[in-house]
């Protein structure tokens, strides 16, 4: 009796708990705590913080309890983001959710989603610098891309150990858009640029918004095949929203599918985060270039539409670079912040998506061609 | 291996060029194609839209002409409006609309929201122009 | 329980809205009865919803005591929920019982990523206001009447 007693404490998360785990709950509380009060991505940082809580549990190996045995019901939820099932399902969510109307009316803005990727090579480069491996370096280089779905696609191909930390650092950067791109942003403009009022969009047809997405997977996966996973199911979702006679499936595919895969998502990533798994040098070194590569993602696209005006008549807002990352739609809802500072009837919202969205397809090619580059 | 050293030695400042250079076409390529795509597709638009929308120019709004308000105070408004009035002896006038509500509130004057509703609409209270309210009686 | 397109089609805010952009609408506005007294909106708490006036009357009250009023179908009351910093920047407190139609702050966001030529439409609108009554938060009040009558707004 006195033995199984002392057997069951011994096997207590109390009794197996380190400083470790403690830590790692702690995060996890914080991520749940910003969800909650903060409002920051409620929907990806409260499953993934509670994941953490489910995935530091201290357990002992042999029950199938671990996200990382092979028997465990959390295993086989976690091979949707191994596998790289997720993401693209996300992707599809986004696309049966997105009006890409401000895209089409002024394609010229997709150049700053463009432009906004130079995050994704840069910190590809200082990655290497620092000592990780070409597929690391890729993996790391793409949270730049402020794409949580398509960090975790690609570090699923490219170095699976890391998806825990990428993912947790590229869900946090997102989660911090409000924090980070504004002082870069009023870093790179003056004033006067920021007060510029952009035109108002054309209107679009519905013809129009029908063939983009099958235009778009033709040019841009013919061009990078490797983000057809991504990619294809983005303007798949589109299609459907646009088609009106798929609205059924549109509308599966923006709400319980996307909700769905969202929660399986948060919660076995954040479960990937255990202490000993997640608490390495390497992690620190995945944060720092994180930031890194979102401040340069942030600054490219800003300086990019800063050049664009020395060729343009009409100006754009060079703030609206700064969307080019592809947090939709929190980073387009930064630019509007930043530009009301100044002019609280100059709204940027809608011009700032057509860079968000195209920030999206940006760095699913950006992915793409780095997974290809790495094959 | 660390630094530069690195970097060349993974071919990764070829690889970022290209890949920056693949992003950047990709995305100038499909701008392009959609910058076009209207034009093209001017040809199959039917044109009911733009006629309609003259149509719409052409059409005016009727103007409103407001009468100018006689202030008139019914007799059911009179003793309320002299108890509201003493309030405001205390607070001025102009007078701060939220602050004589509150007042009136505190004093324990029956159904004070929609008395001073009462004094707005029948003109006996006008906004000064500055944010306050004044008597116009 | 939501509004109906007859209703949103009566009101000036939506003139520019075709039948479709209202079908779509009608899902996320729901109407609201107010009684006198009661606070819509409290001064520095998260703007999370949007008025539309259907009956009733309303006085939007700010830190310095300057307040104007609401009388008209169609005005509105909450535009924080879609300008920085997305906090209510005046009190509302029905003066009347009266009706609202709400639409949450969340919703709107969602519009503008969904349907970019309606949340336009919207948006345009809505700077009519900003502009109309950014004065009373910047406390830069020009001598004009702030007693809106203007079903516009």
């Amino acid at each position: 009796m006195e033995d199984l007693l002392i057997q069951f404490l011994n096997n207590t998360g109390y009794a197996m708990a380190d400083y470790r785990h403690v830590i790692m709950i702690i995060i996890g509380c914080v991520f749940i705590y910003l969800g909650i009060a903060k409002h920051y991505e409620p929907l990806l940082l409260v499953p993934i913080g509670f994941g953490i809580l489910i995935g530091n549990v201290p357990v002992f190996h042999g029950l199938g309890l671990s996200i990382y045995e092979n028997n465990s019901v959390l295993h086989y939820l976690y091979m949707g983001v191994t596998l790289g099932i997720y993401p693209p399902l996300i992707f599809m969510g986004i696309g049966a959710m997105t009006d890409f109307s401000t895209m089409l009316a002024r394609p010229v803005l997709m150049l700053l989603g463009a432009a906004a990727q130079m995050g994704i090579f840069i910190t590809f480069l200082g990655a290497l610098a620092l000592g990780f491996e070409p597929k690391e370096a890729a993996s790391i280089g793409i949270i730049g891309g402020a794409d949580g779905p398509t960090a975790i696609f690609l570090t699923a191909k490219l170095a699976p150990d890391l998806i825990g930390p990428i993912a947790i650092a590229a869900y946090s950067y997102m989660a911090l858009v409000p924090v980070i791109q504004p002082p870069i942003m009023k870093l790179l403009t003056s004033r006067k640029e920021r007060l510029i009022r952009m035109e108002e969009p054309r209107e679009v047809s519905k013809r129009e918004k029908i063939l983009f997405p099958i235009f778009g997977i033709l040019l841009c996966c013919f061009l990078a095949p490797a983000a057809l996973p991504l990619l294809g199911l983005l303007f798949l979702g589109n299609l459907l929203k646009e088609a009106v006679v798929t609205e059924r499936l549109a509308v599966a595919a923006r709400n319980s599918i996307i909700d769905t895969v969202t929660i399986l998502l948060g919660l076995t990533v954040g479960a990937s985060t255990q202490a000993d798994v997640f608490l390495t040098g390497k992690s620190v070194g995945i944060f720092i270039l994180g930031a890194v590569s979102f401040g340069i993602a942030t600054a490219s696209g800003v300086i990019f539409a800063k050049i664009m005006n020395r060729f343009l008549k009409d100006k754009i807002n060079p703030l609206l670079g700064a969307a080019g990352v592809s947090a939709v739609p929190d980073s387009a809802r930064v630019v509007q912040i930043v530009g009301q500072e100044e002019d609280p009837s100059n709204f940027l919202l809608m011009h700032a998506m057509a860079p968000n969205i195209s920030g999206v397809i940006g760095s699913a090619i950006g992915a793409g061609v780095l997974w290809s580059f790495m094959m | 291996m660390y630094g530069l050293e690195a970097i060349s030695a993974n071919n990764g400042w070829a690889m970022a060029l290209l890949g920056i250079t693949i992003v950047f076409s990709g995305l100038a390529f499909l701008s392009f194609f959609i910058s076009r795509l209207h034009l093209f597709l001017e040809f199959w638009e039917n044109k009911d839209e733009r006629i309609a929308k003259l149509k719409k120019r052409f059409q005016k709004k009727p103007e409103i002409k407001k009468e100018a308000p006689v202030v008139k105070v019914p007799d059911n408004l009179q003793e309320a409006m002299a108890q509201f009035k003493m309030l405001t002896t205390r607070i001025g006038d102009p007078f701060s609309l939220p602050r004589l509500i509150e007042m009136a509130e505190m004093s324990g004057l029956f159904h004070p929201h929609s008395t001073v509703n009462k004094f707005i609409k029948a003109g006996v209270i006008e906004p000064d122009g500055k944010g306050f309210f004044t008597w116009k009686l | 329980m939501s509004t109906d397109i007859q209703t949103l089609k009566s009101l000036d805010l939506f003139s520019a809205f075709s039948n479709e952009e209202l079908g779509f609408l009608v899902e996320i506005i729901d109407p609201l009865k107010v009684t006198e007294g009661e606070i819509l909106t409290q001064r520095g708490t998260p703007a999370t919803t949007f008025f539309i006036i259907i009956s009733g009357n309303f006085m939007v009250s700010f830190k310095n005591g300057h307040a104007f009023t609401l009388h008209e179908k169609g005005n509105v009351i909450g535009w924080s929920t879609v300008v920085t910093p997305f906090n209510y920047t005046g009190t509302a407190t029905a003066l009347t019982d009266g009706e609202v139609l709400t639409i949450s702050g969340d919703e709107l966001l969602r519009i503008v990523q969904e349907d970019a030529p309606l949340a336009q439409k919207f948006m345009e609108k809505i700077n009519k206001v900003v502009e109309e009554r950014s004065p009373f938060v910047t406390g830069k009040i020009a001598g004009t009447s702030e007693t809106t009558d203007n079903s516009e707004v």
